[in-house]
């Protein structure tokens, strides 16, 4: 065992010293925070303004298709305000309303608010209005109004196509014209003529789809109307939805009602699946290099002579997977860490009366927090991480000593990523059906028990499940580590092309050298 | 324990153990390395056939053969890295280099170190794995650095080193435990004249305080300077196993002639075997067994035949090698 610690031991400080750790250690936190906020940010701020045209040849949709589109921009305007009084809730002009209600500002205090402010109820300081996403502009200079739509068409191609620009506004230096809408004459529900959408992007289709939408609304309360019925009537009947309350049996009677704790432990087993095959991924690859360094660095043969195959082998695995540890707790810890911290925060933030305790982003933190403490979450990942990692782990380092650059370790690779990106397919279904027949069936399957029974960790798979796949994979494990031993020991000497599959079998009965 | 007190902060190498000679040693003790009719097949082709040789304790004993003679895998079989078809081999009196390995030390024909690691560690780590303690190896590592010269590279990153300054501390990596028997696999091989000589050094230092240095070359110079005994291999099967003194007695005695005269008249006399050219007035006469070459040269001034040089040195062992290796070399280097 000495001469295994050595080896691990060597290996931890080689990959603890390389910049790639601590970028995997720091970055992979960073990475997941960002791709939380990015896209919202992104969102907000980044999305560039498109410009359309819109000609109604009888005149009858366009006024309400304008007013439509500026209610929607009225209603995310004032949803980003009431998002920012959350984030700010002390500034002013905010803090009178907060007081009154700690939760946060409600489309009462905002209705009062503009009602005070009038049209410049956006001019609060630290306040960024979101760009518009739409913005209607009229007929590029040189064409005018007609009814002849051939002849509009051939006259706005070239601006739908960028070869002519919109004169330039302060919103946008050089404006390309995004899409026209024509809707045409005697435009109705049964009628041949189709509303037309130029576009040159086919792939964002917010804009046709709101005016699909709205048109079609519009067409149809016009054939109530001329049916009899009051569109009021109709408005009110479409709005209401079948009352629904979501209630689990496994939980203690007059708790049944599934809140938002229910939701993140049947989703975060996804999560930790996702870290583990990160984590597995990065730490075998480790393992590769390590072998193709000491192999095509002829580095091997002085080893050999001072340990054994086994020990060379399980010092390695037990080396890196001392670094992929201490790489899974630095982030697993910074997670409670983050969460406790929260749990903190939004202490005080109650006690000081600036959140109210029933909200959900009081009970999230603790949510989180005592799904850590009271599920199997943790103890599974590390059992599963444990497994998951002797298997592929051993399998990498296999293929390592047979190639002797990386570029014959990729060749081999191909179909070990394949196996490897099936449990990523399937990540978003297990969740939905964790103790169905394929979660079942792919759960006995030795390669994929670690995600998939990771995936159904909280949903109480049963115990012939959970100890059935876990002594399978214990024993899969050990004849993994006894064939990839026998090839390893013969491998690792030999130089030249990658063997043949025969050969690996010859070498795994003992017939290598 | 006996190793950590050997390499303990306060030891030195002087101060290990005394000098041994070679002959008292063999007398002694068991040998310190022995194979018998060790055999190596990989499917139908044989890398080794029934060789056995045995090296004393205390000497240097060469491993010579052309390439693809079986000699690095002769040397795995020995180090346990690679398992003999048939045979047996005791390396200082165990079964296994691998229960002997900190008494082993061992560098390999193709030599590498860690890119990233630095000179000292990479010595230490190979001094721990063979069975010294990390503070003790830290301590070998930086005197053996010292003492080669190699001090102020000791913090560099091996990847950072010459070819030659990489190939020495791969060398002080193999003896830094003061193993008993050192392995060395083409020990030659890269360096330039210089560190060569400075290997010769630390090979007859090693023989000096009475360590066992086994290692395979085919420069002949290097083991015609060191070797206390050698064994040369062909194709598996052992030529020749003994001192360089009967390694020359192998092959008749020549006397090499140079002259504008014609002496053929040399080959009528009864100690000459046989005479054939050497190239433009040189030639090159082989002497019977027993025969004296001042016989030759007091031929040469009765006949007369006017001498432009005479030379009756010993063959060399390069002529010993080419002549019981040459022919089956040629075809194998050809094949």
């Amino acid at each position: 065992m000495r001469y295994v610690w050595l080896v691990a031991w060597r290996e931890f400080c080689e990959n603890a010293r390389t910049k790639g750790f601590w970028m995997g250690i720091f970055l992979f936190p960073i990475i997941i925070v960002l791709s939380g906020t990015l896209p919202v940010l992104l969102a907000r701020q980044g999305v560039s303004t498109r410009h359309y045209v819109l000609m109604d040849l009888d005149g009858g949709f366009a006024p309400s298709i304008r007013a439509e589109m500026n209610r929607q921009r009225t209603a995310e305007l004032d949803q980003e305000l009431i998002a920012f009084a959350r984030t700010a809730p002390y500034s002013e002009p905010f803090s009178y309303h907060i007081r009154k209600n700690p939760s946060g500002l409600s489309e009462l205090d905002l209705a009062a608010w503009k009602l005070a402010r009038g049209d410049q109820y956006l001019d609060v300081p630290g306040f960024v209005p979101p760009k518009a996403r739409w913005l209607e502009v009229s007929l590029p200079p040189g064409i005018t109004a007609t009814n002849d739509v051939p002849l509009l068409e051939t006259q706005l191609k070239p601006w739908l196509r960028g070869e002519l620009i919109l004169p330039p506004s302060t919103a946008t230096p050089e404006p390309k014209l995004f899409a026209a809408v024509i809707i045409p004459r005697s435009y109705s529900l049964t009628g041949t003529n189709a509303l037309r959408y130029w576009g040159e992007n086919q792939a964002d289709t917010e804009l046709r789809d709101t005016l699909q939408r709205f048109l079609s609304e519009s067409l149809r309360r016009r054939e109530y109307q001329a049916l009899g019925v009051d569109p009021a009537v109709i408005a009110r009947v479409e709005s209401q939805r079948a009352p629904l309350v979501d209630l689990n049996p496994r939980k203690a009677t007059g708790t049944e009602k599934v809140d938002i704790a229910d939701r993140l432990r049947q989703w975060a087993p996804s999560f930790f699946v996702y870290l583990l095959w990160i984590s597995i991924f990065v730490v075998s690859q480790m393992l590769l290099n390590s072998v193709i360094e000491e192999k095509s660095n002829r580095i091997i043969e002085v080893l050999l002579s001072s340990v054994t195959p086994g020990e060379l082998m399980l010092g390695k695995l037990a080396g890196v997977a001392l670094t992929g540890g201490v790489m899974l707790g630095t982030w697993i810890s910074t997670l409670i860490a983050l969460v406790a911290i929260q749990v903190g925060l939004v202490a005080s933030r109650i006690s000081s009366g600036a959140l109210s305790a029933s909200s959900p982003m009081a009970t999230l933190p603790s949510d989180v927090l005592s799904l850590f403490q009271s599920t199997g979450l943790l103890p599974g990942f590390l059992a599963y991480f444990i497994l998951g990692y002797i298997l592929y782990a051993t399998l990498f380092l296999t293929i390592g000593s047979l190639c002797n650059t990386l570029k014959d370790a990729q060749n081999l690779m191909g179909p070990m990523m394949l196996v490897l990106m099936v449990p990523l397919f399937l990540l978003p279904f297990i969740p939905r059906d964790p103790n169905g027949p394929i979660a079942t069936f792919l759960s006995w399957i030795p390669l994929y028990t670690p995600f998939v029974m990771m995936n159904r960790i909280t949903a109480s798979p049963p115990l012939f499940d959970v100890i059935g796949t876990g002594l399978l994979l214990v024993v899969f494990d050990l004849a993994v580590l006894w064939a990839c031993g026998r090839i390893f020991r013969t491998a690792i000497l030999r130089t030249g092309q990658p063997p043949r599959i025969i050969e690996l079998f010859r070498w795994m009965q003992g017939r290598g050298n | 324990m006996k190793l950590l007190a050997r390499f303990g902060p306060s030891a030195s190498s002087a101060d290990i153990d005394p000098p041994r000679s070679a002959d008292t040693l063999a007398t002694m003790a068991p040998p310190a390395l022995e194979l018998n009719q060790v055999s190596k097949y990989y499917g139908d082709f044989c890398a080794v056939q029934d060789l056995s040789l045995s090296v004393p304790h205390g000497c240097i004993y060469g491993f010579l053969g052309p390439n693809g003679a079986g000699k690095t895998t002769t040397l795995r079989m020995i180090l346990d890295i690679l398992r003999p078809t048939s045979g047996s081999i005791q390396v200082l009196g165990s079964p296994s280099a691998l229960q002997v390995r900190h008494r082993v030390g061992y560098l390999p024909e193709e030599k590498g170190l860690y890119k990233k690691m630095k000179a000292w560690a990479v010595i230490a780590y190979f001094a721990t794995l063979k069975g010294l303690s990390k503070t003790a190896a830290r301590h070998r590592a930086h005197e053996l650095l010292e003492r080669y010269g190699l001090k102020d590279f000791a913090n560099a990153r091996t990847e950072a080193l010459s070819k030659g300054m990489g190939q020495k501390v791969q060398v002080l990596a193999s003896i830094a435990h003061d193993p008993e028997l050192v392995i060395l696999d083409e020990p030659f091989s890269g360096l330039d004249p210089v560190n060569q000589e400075v290997l010769e050094e630390i090979v007859r230092d090693l023989r000096a305080r009475g360590r066992t240095v086994l290692f395979s070359t085919h420069v002949m110079q290097h083991a015609e300077r060191l070797c206390d005994r050698l064994i040369i291999i062909a194709q598996g099967r052992r030529l020749f196993d003994g001192s360089v003194g009967e390694a020359r007695r192998t092959i008749p005695h020549r006397v090499r002639i140079e002259t504008s005269d014609d002496p053929s008249r040399l080959a009528a006399l009864p100690s000459v075997a046989s005479l054939h050219s050497d190239g433009a007035d040189r030639w090159q006469i082989q002497l019977r067994e027993g025969s004296d070459p001042h016989e030759i040269l007091r031929a040469c001034f009765e006949l007369p035949i006017r001498l432009r040089s005479f030379d009756a040195a010993e063959p060399s062992l390069h002529e010993v090698f080419v002549q019981l290796v040459g022919p089956g070399a040629r075809e194998a280097a050809f094949r």
